[in-house]
């Protein structure tokens, strides 16, 4: 029972001096508490519906946050990767009858290839080039999959896959903990030392080449960590909605993941999730309005991106948060002097 | 004797629900889903059926559900499955665990309604598809009945007997050809739009228009949104076809229209171009498209039944257009739904599926039987053929779309030649005759 209470201490002591010292923390807190929690509020299939196609696309937005936003690479066919991501785990599902817990990782490693497929001829290339390159390779592999209806299913797809789990609350649980964990593992690949590695490529290649860097490397292990999680969103994509078809591969989808990142603030891994949480269930929202409901929301998006350029959530980061001249800590607004050095900071 | 505030709290929220809880109970009514992409012409077309179909229940007091007559109330879903599948299927789960629909009808692209189509089952909610005419949605009835047996297809008939019911024209057109202009045999232009669902129509023609006694001299396949088509129509004139096979569904169907008839190419028009279905044709082509012929499902005085005039004239007064295909959502509410709920006396899906599997029901555009595949499973496809379901083949006549086909069709030996009423002769283009008949 003391040991119990040590550790309990212990963790709450961390709580109050990591989470509780910043408005984004306990943001970020109660955004995983209410996910966690939700059902026990509510079990309505058509929300549960909306936040598990939200958390799909949550991770989809932050794996292009961290290949574009991060490393530079601008990809503008990302919807490659959730493509192969689908159709891997769609085809292995109905002919190989392995189970969605090994279909959807197997998804995940057939984008880490298509990823290295896609990267290494694109190592030469950058800004527009490369982001008009990327473009291509979903369109082409649209071709291959009409190319070869008797595997892909042309333009029906692939369908009857097994369902996700046994019931929609499982699917929610699944689908949510996997987005939580593994853009949890997004943020932290991008805090560490490889991230620092990724934002210097961005920032400038020849400088980083120069520090003995193998440049190459890590731009290959951008598009394969991205190509990983992208593909693990397309097979949970297959296996929710039951069938895998050439709508994972058009063109609208990878600019919707573009428009998602952009809204929500790129460089961050937050931004896009954030991002997907807000414009998602907004555009079911905007059904009482069937008529506007495109309108609506690009006006809403192209409001946000008009006064808030850098995206919504570094927007509203900034106004309830300030960055210490001295030794970048980030501190509460109403701070007048920093959490850590005690520096003045207005 | 003061009532304690909890008591007097609990009695609060009891009237409360009780006030928002009997009138609903006391307005039961029968929830039809109306799901299509409603900002295109096919949507409209799902809604407008079915709006003409429930004004017409709720004007007689409703059905009869059991003891009870009850009224219908339509949902409206926008499915948008042009553009997102996850938005068709969203509009689908919406229906039924929002609106709490009792059935279904509609969709169109084949893609978002097999994922619609499992949302449906799910819920075992009864769902009448009306627009996608892909053989997998009914074979899948067949291969696992006791998930899917909720989906009947509504209409059209399958896509194979849509390519089917072309050859058929094409023939009837050759064979017109052959015996008016005289020309031994008939050289056929097959131009088709780029799009995916062309190509098994292509492949097949490509096997069928030989076996017709016809020659296939050229494909041309031009962008589903061209403007111009000049550069194919000079290619296929210079090719001596004496007719186009047209598959087109696009806008591509206006400009292609106007520029034959501008150009005069002395080739007759005969296949699918869903423009040409349309009642603004003739302005859009300025007359241009005069002479062009498409498959159809209506047409104005053409009567498939006798069902066929109420309900055409009744939707051209209404919606001041003729009726497409996906506006059978009407037929399929009030003669397949209707009579079936008032027959089971219930709106348990399974009793229904039971009755209307079994149901040969005459409908406007002729007559709806559900078909059981080789192994005698259900399939709850629609039957193709003559009594049955056949489509028209329609001919744009100088300002008028008339029907044409089946014109003295005899579809098999010993069996009689089937023509509908109001169907007239099919017309050659002037310039053609004066290029062949010399």
């Amino acid at each position: 029972m003391g040991i119990l209470g040590v550790y309990l201490r212990k963790i709450y002591t961390l709580f109050r001096g990591e989470v509780l010292v910043l408005p984004s923390r306990i943001v970020v807190f109660l955004f995983f508490l209410v996910l966690l929690f939700l059902p026990v509020v509510t079990q309505d299939l058509y929300l549960l519906r909306i936040l598990i196609l939200t958390s799909i696309f949550a991770i989809l937005a932050a794996s292009w946050d961290l290949l574009s936003g991060y490393t530079g690479q601008m990809n503008f066919g990302h919807a490659l990767f959730f493509g192969v991501g689908a159709y891997t785990a769609a085809l292995l599902n109905l002919h190989a009858h392995i189970p969605p817990y090994g279909s959807i990782p197997l998804g995940g490693l057939a984008a880490v290839l298509a990823g290295l497929v896609i990267g290494i001829p694109c190592l030469r290339l950058r800004g527009t080039y490369l982001a008009l390159t990327t473009l291509a390779f979903p369109i082409i592999l649209m071709g291959i999959v009409f190319a070869i209806p008797g595997i892909t299913g042309g333009e029906l797809g692939v369908s009857g896959l097994s369902r996700l789990s046994s019931s929609r609350l499982y699917d929610y649980y699944i689908t949510v903990v996997l987005m939580l964990g593994l853009c949890t593992i997004m943020w932290k690949i991008t805090d560490s030392k490889t991230g620092i590695i990724f934002h210097a490529i961005r920032e400038d290649e020849l400088a980083v080449r120069t520090s003995g860097i193998n440049v190459t490397r890590y731009k290959l292990l951008a598009f394969s960590l991205s190509g990983f999680f992208a593909g693990i969103s397309g097979g949970l994509y297959a296996h929710f909605m039951r069938i895998a078809g050439p709508s994972t591969l058009e063109v609208s989808m990878s600019f919707t993941v573009v428009i998602w990142a952009v809204f929500g603030g790129i460089v961050t891994i937050y931004g896009p999730v954030g991002a997907v949480f807000i414009l998602f269930p907004l555009l079911e929202f905007f059904r009482f309005w069937p008529e506007f409901r495109m309108l609506l929301f690009a006006v809403v998006i192209l409001l946000i991106l008009l006064y808030m350029p850098n995206g919504i959530l570094p927007w509203v980061r900034d106004k309830i948060e300030k960055e210490c001249p001295r030794c970048k800590v980030r501190n509460v607004a109403t701070r007048k002097t920093c959490r850590v050095c005690v520096a003045p900071l207005d | 004797m003061k009532i304690p505030k909890f008591v007097l709290s609990i009695l609060l929220v009891a009237c409360l629900v009780m006030a928002i809880g009997l009138p609903a109970y006391a307005a039961k009514v029968i929830k039809i889903g109306v799901i299509g992409p409603m900002k295109f012409m096919q949507g409209k077309g799902h809604w407008n059926g079915a709006t003409m179909a429930a004004e017409e229940i709720n004007a007689k007091g409703g059905l009869w559900v059991g003891k009870k007559k009850v009224k219908i109330e339509l949902v409206k879903l926008d499915s948008n499955e042009f553009l997102s599948i996850i938005d068709a299927t969203n509009a689908m789960e919406l229906a039924i665990t929002r609106h709490k629909v009792d059935f279904l009808v509609g969709g169109f692209r084949t893609e978002a309604v097999l994922a619609m189509q499992d949302i449906a089952m799910d819920y075992k909610k009864i769902f009448l598809g009306c627009g996608a005419a892909h053989p997998e949605l009914c074979i899948r009835v067949a291969k696992d009945y006791k998930r899917y047996k909720y989906f009947f297809r509504g209409t059209p008939f399958n896509s194979r007997y849509l390519v089917k019911t072309c050859f058929i024209q094409m023939a009837t057109v050759g064979g017109i050809l052959k015996k008016v202009l005289g020309i031994p045999k008939v050289k056929v232009a097959i131009v088709a739009e780029k799009a995916v669902w062309v190509d098994p129509m292509i492949k097949a023609a490509k096997g069928f228009i030989p076996k017709m006694g016809m020659e296939v001299v050229g494909i041309w396949r031009p962008s589903a949104v061209a403007t111009d088509v000049t550069a194919e129509l000079s290619a296929i004139q210079r090719s001596g076809a004496h007719m186009i096979f047209t598959i087109l569904s696009s806008s591509v169907g206006i400009p292609f229209a106007r520029q034959v008839g501008e150009l005069k190419i002395p080739a007759v028009q005969v296949g699918i171009n869903v423009e040409a279905q349309k009642d603004g044709f003739w302005e859009a082509t300025q007359g241009m498209g005069n002479y062009v012929m498409t498959l159809n499902t209506y047409a104005r005085g053409v009567e498939v039944n006798e069902l066929t005039p109420r309900f055409v004239n009744t939707y051209i007064k209404r919606f001041g257009e003729t009726p497409t295909y996906t506006a059978d959502t009407y037929a399929n509410i009030i003669y397949g739904l209707a009579p079936v709920i008032e027959e089971a006396g219930t709106l348990d899906a399974d009793k229904i599926v039971a009755i209307l599997e079994n149901r040969e029901y005459a409908v406007p555009s002729g007559k709806n039987k559900y078909m059981k595949d080789a192994q005698g499973r259900h399939l709850h496809d629609l039957t193709w053929g003559p009594g049955y379901l056949t489509s028209l083949g329609v001919q744009w006549q100088d300002g008028k779309l008339v029907g044409v086909w089946p014109n003295r069709w005899k579809p098999a030996k010993g069996v009689p030649e089937i023509t509908y009423k109001g169907i007239v002769p099919y017309k050659i283009a002037p310039w053609i005759i004066k290029e062949y008949k010399k």
